[in-house]
């Protein structure tokens, strides 16, 4: 169990990055680099569900098998995603 | 040996002549044959509606049934024969047996799976009542869009097509509780020594079918909850002429394929067990038989696409996909060897159960030659939409079917502790696959029959009418199984605990029918076979001592029943029933609740069906009040009352006035309000409020549901049942919400990213609220994990304060929401005068339905929260193991976060 | 066509018969006639060995047990599985079966990327493809030429010259196929969808609806006239002249799209969207 501490520099960490995308749009930054700025957005919200996830569900103490049956879930849905999206490229 | 099973320490259960029994029990057996009479029930159904649609092609062009009443009869065959039949009959046998074959005295969640049941078989009967609502739906089980959307379909239908729609969506609820029970009965309750690839094969393909359930129905269930929304509010996620047609078929078919072998495996399953038993022969390379049907399963979700070969998608995708439809042929085809050559050397009996497993190897096989036809595509151009597909996917379905018919003969001596009549089973096979293959094989020979067509070529006429023929034999000779089963229930021979010889699996070794809880003490397979542990062995954590296997020599004339270790099984003695008292005390296996929040969740749906979308909201809104008084009420009622009742009683009043008062300012008074409201209304709030009474009542409800002492538990030893339960439960909203967001991105794209934004979306439509619910919900993430943490330091005025605190965050996160909605509801800008509401376009339905429905999620979790709040408050969940509730509460609520983290950017920034 | 073609037939599916045009009719013909034979031969072989083996093996009391179960290890109730051999047998015609269908599929993609194409080596030829749009509404077809031309529920084709059809649909979801020429294809909302085929012999034929599109599906299906070039020619030229209203021979009024009609010109030369 991780203590209280760690908890609030994650959970920091969580908002901040959420402002930071946010600045993204405030900044204009999205209007003038789309695809840049999508990415580093899209960057950004998967390491804070990976902190999430990782941390608040602490799945980094539990066996990797929970990892990995979530994660399967998760690339049968990308699978799904990206497979329909490129079909009608 | 039945005298277990009478003498009562039933545990409070009703005995099996009452219905009573029968509404409460929460036992697999029990459920087991509720679900196996149910399909059967539902095979009736489908039956009939097949004879219709036969008799109608008697001549070309047959006037029986006229155009919609055809289409509607082949539509409703499809969905209940595959739905509602198939898998839930399957789903029988392994109720029944995989414990038994694990060496589990139950399902993980026993009261889950009793819901699982009742929510299945309320979900059909809600199936049948769309009969009576105008019509059911009637565009096909592949439910293809947008025929299927209201503006197609015909106004006096539509209550009836919703209501089917519904009565889809509580089947697949009730398959996800399902797939997550048996999962994890598998991974945490397997006898000692059992590794996964150790169990009979049954179990094994039982449990490859519940992974594949797990993920393609919630894919299933996210399209079905799109549609109905398309329905129920008019969002045009399947109208949208860019891609609405080809995203139900991406999401239909994502799941579709996998539920082919959902259906089938179960199959496949009986037919290595039967063969094994009757050849007497292990089935030959069993490695890699496992090894194949894992491939298979995996693999299914990456073959979709070969159902969509003649629409718009582009070459090189479609070359993917041949390519992944062939790789996933062959695995079948070293299944399908593996059975033949077990034959080989074998000593083998053609009792009924083998003659229904060896016709479906045979019906498999031409099945499968016909599908590698399909998988060649310049064929299958040719085969799309014609009887070809119909044949084979009946050769491969229905020869599955065969072969789970061939395992209730085989298991029907272990269920009903009576034999079946030979003779009789066998005229039933005889008349059984006659009428098959005249039935389905002439469809091959007029293969150019156009699909869901009653009008054909004339000079077809001749076939179809053998096959009507056939599809009449075929059904006779069901009415043979039926008479045999209830004959031999009543005059039937008694069946020893094992009839079969050369049977292996653990059922076998108990007696016909079992006792309730199954097995004479702790079953072991440490030593390499069945052996008993008694309790308190287990409860020293039983290694396998020498001695116990000592009393085990296969000598019985029957093939060898196993003797029980020492001398506790065989009668029961004192201590035997020392031990059966102990277990008394921990296992219930009662609980009328499952079925009553069923039949709340039917009413509430057959509401659902016909409420107008003006009403759409307010029965859940009055419900919510009523469920949190209610809270209050049970909780100080149960446990003490304390200041937090009368505030979470006021609580929940404020929420129901607060509701009335805003449905009398938007119907303009209540009185208006109430003349408007029309019967289904009324239904839904009924529904509403019955399901908010019984679902509280289940959470208040004592049961207990022991872990086994020790077992199996590879690969998760580390987590309790509750959590690795939860934790699939989660895996299967991954596909949920990730097929809502992809769904999202699959219309962006089509439409074109970049331009989404310009012409769809209000300059109204900002980053702030959205940001500001980020925190907000952020923030009461912390509050659980700060919550927890007080919970496991016993801190009950911390754990008070923190749940209070997520409540109030998720509150507000509600509130921010409704206040944003209301305003895009009323724009009057430029493109929107008429504002930005479900209907206006496909980005504002998906921002809605996707937000909303995570909002819904948010609205759950706040529920919790205050039962959390209202048990907390009178000292619940402290200490280190108290505390592994709010844990499990924890891991929902911070999936709920998780969600929106991607939510965010995608629908508010980018 | 007799097993003994077989062989010409397969060079010529393969495009190996030099000058021969073929078209998608000749190839799904060919490929499916190669399929049902090795498809029976295979059922057959493994049908009847098994049926061969099951009986074999039955258990007639008669064979001595003993010495049976000194080679076979039987299943035991209780005990965990063991291995039961074979599995070399097991991988051989696992092997086996794998190559026939893996050849039989790689073969076929040859004949898919030919369908799939535009026709290719018929142009070559000068017979240019004539491109139609189809458009599948409930529960009827639309047709409409280069000219701007637009028939219903009757298709109009000259015989022996590639048809390159678009089809979309207006409503729902349809599926349009001539099962005749072996041509297929969805219709859906909001799509496109081409597919290609040549008529060889003039007469009538029909045009189904393979998709299940609502309450008159079954009644779904429109004539396709197959005329000679010359025949056709002329039927083409008239539908030009008579640039605002129907056709004579379209049973129900079309709208005839004036702009479209001011570009028509002879149907061989308006070619080249394709
Ligand atoms: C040898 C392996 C198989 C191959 C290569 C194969 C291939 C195919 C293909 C390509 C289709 C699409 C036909 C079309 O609509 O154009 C299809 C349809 C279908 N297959 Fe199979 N299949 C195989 C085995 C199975 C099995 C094991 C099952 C079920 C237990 C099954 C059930 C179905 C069903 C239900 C459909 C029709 C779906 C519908 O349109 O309603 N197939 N198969
Ligand atoms: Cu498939
Ligand atoms: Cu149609």
């Amino acid at each position: 169990m991780a203590s209280t501490r760690l908890y609030t520099v994650i959970f920091v960490t969580l908002m901040a990055f959420s402002t930071a995308q946010a600045l993204f749009e405030f900044t204009g930054i999205l209007d003038r680099a789309y695809w840049f700025a999508l990415g580093v957005i899209m960057v950004l919200s998967t390491i804070k569900a990976t902190l999430v996830a990782g941390y608040f569900q602490h799945l980094v103490h539990e066996p990797r098998s929970i990892t990995y049956l979530i994660a399967g879930a998760l690339v049968g849905v990308l699978a799904l995603t990206a497979g329909a999206a490129y079909s009608i490229l | 040996m039945t005298e277990h099973a009478d003498h009562d320490h039933e545990h409070h259960l009703p005995p099996k002549s009452s219905v009573k029994r029968w509404l409460v029990t929460t036992n697999h057996k029990d459920i087991g044959v509720l679900y196996i009479i149910t399909s059967l029930f539902f095979l009736v159904a489908g039956g009939i509606l097949a004879m219709m649609i036969r008799a109608q092609l008697w001549t070309p062009g047959g006037t029986l049934l006229g155009g919609q009443g055809y289409n509607q009869a082949v539509t409703s065959h499809g969905l209940l024969m595959v739905f509602w039949f198939i898998s839930p009959f399957a789903f029988g046998l392994a109720n029944y047996l995989v414990p038994l074959q694990i060496g589990a005295d139950d399902l993980a969640f026993p009261r889950l799976n009793a819901m699982s049941y009742w929510v299945y078989l309320f979900s059909g009967l809600l199936f049948l009542t769309s009969f009576f609502l105008g019509s059911s739906l009637a565009g096909g089980w592949t439910i293809y869009q947008p025929l299927n959307v209201p503006a197609f379909i015909p106004e006096v239908n539509q209550v009836g097509s919703l209501a089917t729609i519904f009565a889809l969506m509580l089947f697949v609820a009730a398959v996800t509780m399902g797939s997550v029970n048996f999962l994890t009965t598998f991974y945490r309750m397997r006898a000692e020594g059992l590794r996964v690839r150790d169990m009979p094969l049954f179990s094994v393909s039982i449990l490859l079918t519940v992974w594949m359930m797990l993920f393609a129905f919630a894919a299933l269930l996210a399209a079905v909850i799109l549609l109905s929304f398309d329905h129920l509010l008019g969002s045009v996620w399947f109208s949208t002429a860019e891609g609405g047609s080809l995203l139900w078929a991406h999401l239909f078919w994502f799941f579709g394929h996998p539920e082919v072998y959902i259906v089938f495996f179960p199959a496949l399953g009986v037919m290595a067990e039967v063969f094994q038993t009757f050849s007497g022969k292990r089935i030959v390379g069993r490695k890699w038989f496992v090894i194949a049907m894992a491939l298979v399963a995996i693999q299914s979700f990456v073959v979709w696409m070969h159902h969509m070969f003649l629409t718009a998608i582009n070459l090189p995708i479609k070359t993917i996909f041949m390519a992944t439809t062939i790789g996933i042929s062959l695995p079948f085809d070293l299944m399908v060897f593996a059975l033949i050559y077990t034959l080989a050397k074998g000593k083998i009996r053609f009792k009924t159960p083998f003659l229904f497993s060896f016709g479906a190897l045979l019906l498999f096989i031409l099945g499968g030659i016909t599908g590698v036809f399909l998988g060649a595509v310049v064929l299958d151009y040719q085969f799309r939409g014609t009887y070809w597909v119909v044949a084979h996917f009946h050769y491969v379905m229905f020869g599955g079917g065969t072969a789970l018919i061939g395992g209730l003969y085989y298991w029907y001596p272990k269920m009903t502790g009576k034999m079946y009549d030979e003779f009789l089973g066998k005229v039933h096979f005889a008349m059984f696959f006659v009428g098959f293959n005249l039935l389905y094989f002439p469809m091959f020979v007029v293969w150019e029959t156009p699909r869901r067509v009653f009008d054909y070529a004339a000079e077809f006429t001749m076939w179809h009418r053998l096959a009507t023929v056939g599809a009449f034999l075929f059904a006779a000779s069901f009415l043979v199984m039926i008479y045999n089963m209830f004959k031999s229930l009543h005059s039937g021979e008694e069946a020893p605990d094992n009839p079969w010889e050369y049977a292996s699996a653990g059922e076998w070794a108990v007696p016909s029918p079992p006792p309730l809880e199954n097995y004479p003490g702790v079953p072991s397979y440490a030593g390499g076979k069945l052996s008993f542990l008694t309790r308190s062995e287990a409860a020293d954590g039983g290694t396998v001592v020498e001695q116990e296997v000592a009393g085990t020599e296969q000598t019985a004339p029957d093939g060898g029943a196993i003797a029980h270790a020492g001398a506790a099984a065989t009668t029961p003695t004192t201590d035997y029933a020392e031990e059966l008292a102990l277990e008394d005390e921990h296992a219930d296996h009662a609980s009328i609740w499952p079925f009553a929040i069923s039949a709340s969740a039917f009413v509430t749906f057959l509401g659902l069906s016909g409420i107008s979308k003006a009403y759409f909201i307010w029965p859940f809104v009055f419900a919510t009040g009523f469920m949190v008084a209610y809270f209050g009420i049970e909780g100080g009622r149960r446990e003490g009352f304390g200041w937090i009742h009368p505030v979470v009683m006021a609580l929940g009043g404020a929420i129901a006035a607060g509701g009335a008062y805003l449905l009398a300012i938007d119907k303009g008074g209540l009185g208006a309000a109430i003349d408007g409201a029309s019967v289904y209304f009324w239904l839904t709030t009924v529904g509403a409020f019955m399901g908010a009474a019984t679902l509280t009542q289940l959470g208040f409800e004592e049961f207990n549901v022991p872990e086994p002492a020790i077992a199996e538990q590879w690969p998760f030893e580390a987590v309790s049942n509750v959590k690795l339960g939860m934790w699939m439960f989660l895996g299967s909203d991954v596909i949920l919400f990730g097929a809502f967001i992809g769904s999202y991105i699959f219309m962006r794209v089509g439409h074109g990213w970049t331009d989404w934004h310009h012409d769809f979306i209000p300059e109204a439509h900002v980053v702030l609220p959205g940001l500001i619910n980020t925190y907000l919900l952020l923030a009461s993430s912390f509050a659980v994990v700060l919550a927890l943490v007080a919970a496991r330091q016993q801190n009950r005025r911390r754990l008070l304060g923190y749940l209070i605190t997520t409540f109030l965050l998720g509150v507000g996160f509600l509130i921010n929401k409704a206040v944003e909605w209301e305003h895009l509801f009323h724009l009057h800008e430029g493109a929107f005068a008429d504002g930005w509401t479900f209907t206006t376009n496909i980005a504002s339905s998906s921002f809605y339905i996707t937000t909303g429905l995570h909002g819904a999620h948010v609205a759950v979790g706040l529920l919790i929260t205050l039962y959390l709040i209202v048990r907390a408050y009178n000292g619940a969940y402290l200490g280190e193991e108290e505390a592994d509730t709010i844990e499990h509460f924890g891991l929902y609520w911070h999936f709920v976060d998780i969600v929106w983290l991607f939510l965010f950017p995608l629908f508010y920034i980018l | 066509m007799g097993p003994g073609g077989i062989s010409t037939e397969i060079a010529y599916v393969l495009g190996q018969t030099g000058g021969l045009s073929r078209t998608p009719a000749d190839v799904f013909n060919t490929v499916y006639l190669v399929f049902l034979i090795l498809g029976t031969l295979v059922g057959v072989v493994v049908i009847g060995y098994t049926l061969t083996k099951a009986w074999r093996y039955r258990d007639d009391g008669e064979r001595d047990d003993e010495s049976e179960s000194d080679k076979v290890v039987r299943p035991v109730l209780g005990h965990l599985p063991t291995g039961s051999g074979g599995g070399k047998k097991l991988f051989v015609s696992f092997g086996i079966s794998a190559v026939i269908v893996l050849s039989l599929i790689v073969w076929t993609y040859s004949a898919l990327l030919f369908v799939d194409d535009t026709p290719p080596e018929v142009a070559a030829e000068g017979e240019e493809p004539l491109e139609i749009e189809v458009v599948g509404k409930q529960f009827n077809w639309e047709y409409t030429y280069p000219n701007g031309h637009t028939e219903e529920p009757t298709l109009y084709i000259p015989e022996d010259r590639p048809i390159r059809l678009k089809v979309t649909a207006a409503d729902v979801w349809h599926n349009y196929g001539i099962s005749e020429f072996r041509v297929k294809t969805d219709a859906i909302p909001g799509q496109t969808t081409t597919a290609w085929f040549v008529a060889d012999e003039t007469g009538t034929y029909e045009a189904v609806c393979y998709e299940l599109c609502g309450s008159g599906h079954s009644a779904m299906r429109g004539d396709v006239v197959v005329m000679e070039q010359e025949e056709f020619e002329e039927w083409y030229a008239n539908t030009t002249d008579g640039s605002t209203s129907a056709s004579v021979n379209s049973d129900v009024t079309g709208d005839t799209d004036a702009n479209a009609n001011t570009n028509a010109a002879d149907p061989a030369a308006t070619e080249g969207e394709a």
